[in-house]
């Protein structure tokens, strides 16, 4: 093998006793004395080190290398941001790939495309072919750079010990930076090719490859081989260049859109012109377009594609081997092996990953397009034909910091439903809705800073008559205005309607109030949809243009779903041509605080996106929204946009102890009336517009986006209900107010006197809400909630804006909003801290603790009392039967 | 590597022990360290003829398949049934996984002694 090239790493593979092989003309470690199951699984529960220094590092540099890339890449080169990576294939001329490659933006000088090491001369050889046309240059940076994937659940944790403790990326796949570590420059990436969701490729000068190698396995990281790295990435279902593109057994080139990554990699952006191969890309992308939609007619550009296949007989499948349907046959496995996981017990959230293992025999295979999941089919095993399926995938990576194996489960039918008698049924449930209010009223301290207990007069209020009734309302211009009602029998509810928008005029401090939305998230939709209606009032004869952009808060730093894309904003923002991504940007937060809003760096993004619409508010809030500052920067530039705070967590607080959003400047305020705010489950919208104002309009918009938009029957009950709760907040908020923030403060001390990790700005007691937020520890915020739960405190586990999400929790939200209305005093808040600690911390169990303490606090505070009033409530209890 | 003074192997990297006129059958050391971690093994049946160096079954590690090829000409007598579910103590012990036992046995491939084996293994690496 003296001809062959090594990689900066070669002796330490040597020395740990890699078994080396040739692998496209390089030296390269296969495997390590353990074997490849072993690194496989150490990959899957811990972290492994691969030396990938042996792929190809190309420059890009020059004032063309964008236009340059655009027109020799799929992806759109455009759409990446700095510091961000992207995936793309390098096509050929004829639609198919010359390879598959990985373009990373780490500073605004130069690109860096890294393509697979055997393809390396012959890309830059396809390449350069292109290159006269521009004025840019491509380096080839191999050997001056090595690069070492970390990847595995512990890689960020090592990672960031090396770092001296600074975030590594912000915490999405595909994320850069450029880091010290230990005095030594590393490009970061976040990016792999296992399928870990946690997992890092590094690039690192060649004379600190050893050293960074060296480091990262006294942490605890283990050497893995092209073996182990191939097994995972087949798991992961990710394509091989030479098995699931390039060219079939038959000889043919594999179309680029035969590759399922191919819908995300490849761009018909306008920007990108007619760059090569974009013809026949654009016929696949019509006949993938139809083969997802079951039209099979004409497969002609895409005949097969790259899918998952499970072997169910006992065997072991390698590429290349053919499969059939009956005699015909239907495509190749292009890949596969058996591949070994960890089994995991019981099911959704509370699985628990063993220590036990097990093997399956797995593959990928080149088939018919017309394949369909589930189909079964057969492949030719030397010899023998075994049975096989089509899986949707071998693993999910969705649930970080493990990725999680999803074996094959046919779909089950679904059973005929057994008619028989209900009665004990309905007895049970009467049994346990008891059990269960009891429990949640009188042993569990609430903490959910989402929720609160009503009052005992909104709960009746809420269950009275006009609860089952409807009042659809709509204002008539024939009548001057006058709200016209289409059923009879409303004349009550049109009074309390009445009432209730005026209550709430005086607690927003606007306007003009919508109250018929029944939830925070349909007030965000509603507003959402009037402002896409009055953009597009003037022209009614083509298709709406969307709202973009918008800047909101980031779901990660704590922005509210239901201003997000993925939430109430989904149907109404533009897709941004030129990025092809939704027409987005997020405030920036600041550096030594990432739950404060960066007001300096917010003022450039407005300045280079101009957003149409600004949306403050979050459901992670420790801070005030800097309304005020970012009304003044708009108003002083001239920048025309509409600013919106989405108050759905601090509804409640309006007023001297938070923020007055319409005296700081904010036009429109949606929220939920049941987080903060005393009320029944709704929503309200108000704004601040004058009459003889233009955007009048949009508030006339945004009643009818209300009613007939978004609600017909829009549960009256609850709206009495709500009339109550504004009567209690209007008459005591200035004494709740200043009780929910002072008890959040000394709660978020004591919690941090007790040890427990309190996130947020010590200065300012950690919080200016009525949130605290508690890190738990990466990954284990889950198990901490359950934990408390079974201790009688509910509470919400929550990613922190370092975190990958939901499953990769390590922290715990918490509100006091419910336990102060119950009379929590500072003691209490004290008391608690104290049990927290010890469950969290040592484990203990609290239960009877908690339930006693929260007994002691039955009765509820900030309502109105006294003989007369309790003798008018109790008249109506008595009514209901209650 | 190990090589037991005690067996016979085949250059196809099967190791014999005679006992009596039963040929036990199993893959060498060295045979497991090329495949690496074994993952499945493909077993014959019990009554089955073998024909000396002609394959019986085959067995799979995560990298490569590998026939598995009969030093003698017989008849199986028994076959390490345990080895289908475990394949793995093909790696962790070659010599004490036997595959199978042959009797009746009409014809032998020539066969080689330690020494040799493990000279003939040298010059393959």
């Amino acid at each position: 093998m003296g001809e062959l090239k090594r990689t900066q790493l070669y002796d330490v593979h040597v020395n740990s006793g890699a078994t080396m092989v040739d692998f496209g003309g390089w030296e390269m470690p296969v495997q390590y004395p353990t074997g490849i199951v072993a690194e496989h699984l150490y990959t899957r529960h811990a972290c492994s080190l691969f030396d990938v220094s042996h792929m190809g590092r190309l420059l890009i540099e020059g004032p063309d290398r964008v236009a340059f890339l655009q027109h020799v890449l799929t992806s759109n080169v455009d759409a990446l941001d700095l510091n961000m990576a992207q995936y793309c294939i390098i096509p050929d001329e004829d639609g198919s790939a010359v390879d598959d490659a990985y373009l990373y933006c780490f500073n605004e000088d130069n690109l860096l495309l890294v393509v697979n090491a055997s393809n390396t001369d012959k890309d830059l050889v396809h390449l350069n072919k292109y290159l006269k046309d521009y004025n840019c240059t491509i380096t080839n940076i191999t050997a001056d750079y090595a690069s070492i994937a970390v990847q595995g659940p512990k890689s960020k944790d090592m990672l960031t010990q090396l770092a001296g403790g600074v975030a590594l990326t912000e915490p999405v796949k595909n994320a850069l930076n450029t880091l010290t570590m230990e005095g030594r420059e590393v490009l970061i990436a976040k990016t792999g090719y296992t399928g870990e969701p946690l997992g890092y490729e590094v690039f690192i000068k060649s004379c600190d490859a050893q050293w960074m190698w060296n480091r990262l396995i006294e942490l605890g990281a283990k050497p893995a081989g092209l073996g182990a790295r191939d097994t995972l990435r087949l798991e992961a279902g990710m394509p091989l260049y030479g098995h699931e593109m390039g060219v079939d057994p038959d000889g043919n080139n594999m179309p680029i859109f035969a590759v399922p990554l191919a819908r995300f990699a490849v761009s018909f952006a306008p920007q990108k012109g007619n760059y090569v191969g974009r013809e026949h890309l654009a016929v696949q992308y019509e006949a993938f377009k139809r083969i997802n939609n079951r039209d099979f007619s004409d497969l002609a550009a895409l005949p097969r594609r790259i899918m998952p296949i499970t072997l169910l007989d006992k065997g072991v499948m390698r590429g290349g081997m053919t499969i059939y349907k009956g005699d015909k046959q239907v495509g190749w496995t292009t890949s596969g092996t058996m591949v070994p996981y960890y089994v995991a017990e019981g099911e959704g959230l509370q699985s628990v990953i063993l220590d036990e293992t097990a093997k399956r025999s797995i593959g990928l295979c080149y088939i018919d397009s017309d394949t369909l999941k589930d189909d079964i089919v057969e492949v030719d095993v030397r010899g023998k034909r075994l049975k096989a399926v089509i899986p949707q995938m071998h693993m999910s990576v969705m649930a970080p910091p493990f990725a999680r194996p999803l074996l094959y489960r046919p779909t089950e039918e679904q059973k005929a439903v057994v008619v028989d008698d209900n009665t004990p049924k309905a007895i049970t449930l009467l049994t346990k809705a008891l059990e269960n209010h009891r429990w949640r009223q009188q042993r569990c301290v609430n903490l959910i800073p989402s929720e609160n207990t009503p009052s005992r007069a909104v709960q009746m209020l809420c269950a009275s008559d006009p609860a089952f009734r409807y009042a659809e309302h709509k204002k008539v211009k024939a009548f001057y205005d006058s709200d016209i009602f289409y059923y009879q029998g409303t004349k009550f509810i049109d009074e309390v309607e009445q009432k209730l928008v005026e209550q709430m005029r005086r607690y927003l401090g606007c306007r003009e109030v919508e109250t018929r939305v029944i939830s925070g998230q349909m007030s965000n939709a509603a507003t959402f949809s009037a402002l896409v209606d009055w953009k597009n009032r003037l022209d009614r004869k083509h298709d709406a243009k969307r709202l973009g952009y918008v800047l909101n808060n980031h779901i990660i730093k704590g922005g509210h779903l239901s201003a997000q894309p993925m939430g109430a904003l989904k149907d109404y923002i533009a897709v941004d041509p030129v990025t092809e991504r939704h027409a987005v940007v997020n405030f920036p937060v600041c550096a030594d605080n990432i739950y404060k809003i960066d007001v300096e760096e917010t003022k450039k993004v407005i300045e280079k996106y101009r957003p149409e619409l600004i949306i403050f508010g979050k459901s992670m809030v420790l801070h005030k929204e800097p309304v005020a500052a970012i009304r003044k920067f708009v108003d002083e530039q001239n920048i025309p946009t509409t600013i919106m705070y989405d108050m759905a967590h601090v509804l409640g607080l309006i007023g001297d102890s938070f923020q007055k959003p319409f005296e700081e400047g904010a036009e429109i305020v949606t929220g939920s009336t049941h987080k903060t705010f005393f009320g029944s489950q709704r929503g309200v919208i108000g704004v601040n517009y004058k009459k003889d104002e233009l955007k009048y309009g949009l508030w006339e918009t945004i009643e009818s986006r209300a009613f007939p938009g978004s609600v017909s029957n829009h549960h009256l009950g609850s709206q009495l209900g709500l009339l109550m709760a504004a009567y209690e907040m209007n008459q005591f908020k200035a004494e709740y107010q200043k009780a929910i923030v002072d008890s959040a403060k000394h709660f978020a001390k004591c919690l941090k006197a007790e040890g427990l990790n309190v996130a947020g700005d010590p200065v300012i007691d950690y919080t200016e809400t009525h949130q605290v937020i508690v890190s738990v520890g990466y990954g284990v915020g889950p198990e901490v909630a359950e934990r408390l739960e079974q201790n009688n405190i509910i509470v919400n586990y929550q990613a922190t804006p370092d975190e990958e999400g939901f499953t990769a929790s390590g922290a715990l939200r918490m509100g006091v909003s419910e336990m102060v209305r119950f009379g929590f005093t500072f003691d209490d808040f004290a008391k608690l801290a104290s049990l927290m600690a010890d469950c969290i911390l040592r484990n203990k169990d609290i239960s009877e603790d908690v339930a006693k303490l929260r007994s002691e606090h039955l009765e509820m505070q900030y309502c109105f009392k006294g003989e007369e009033f309790d003798a008018a409530l109790e008249g109506l209890v008595a009514e209901l039967g209650v | 590597m190990n090589y037991p003074a005690e067996l016979k192997y085949s250059k196809s990297h099967e190791w014999v022990k005679m006992e009596g006129d039963v040929a036990v059958i199993g893959i060498t050391d060295f045979a497991q360290d090329a495949l690496g971690d074994v993952v499945f093994v493909n077993l014959p049946s019990v009554g089955d003829s073998v024909t000396a160096g002609a394959a019986f079954g085959d067995v799979e590690s995560v990298k490569a398949v590998s026939d598995l090829v009969s030093p003698v000409s017989g008849e199986i007598v028994e076959v390490n049934e345990a080895l289908a579910d475990a394949p793995e103590v093909f790696n962790s012990d070659p010599y004490g996984s036997w595959i199978i036992k042959v009797s009746g046995i009409t014809d032998t491939e020539e066969l080689l002694d330690a020494a040799a084996y493990e000279a003939f293994c040298a010059e393959e690496a």
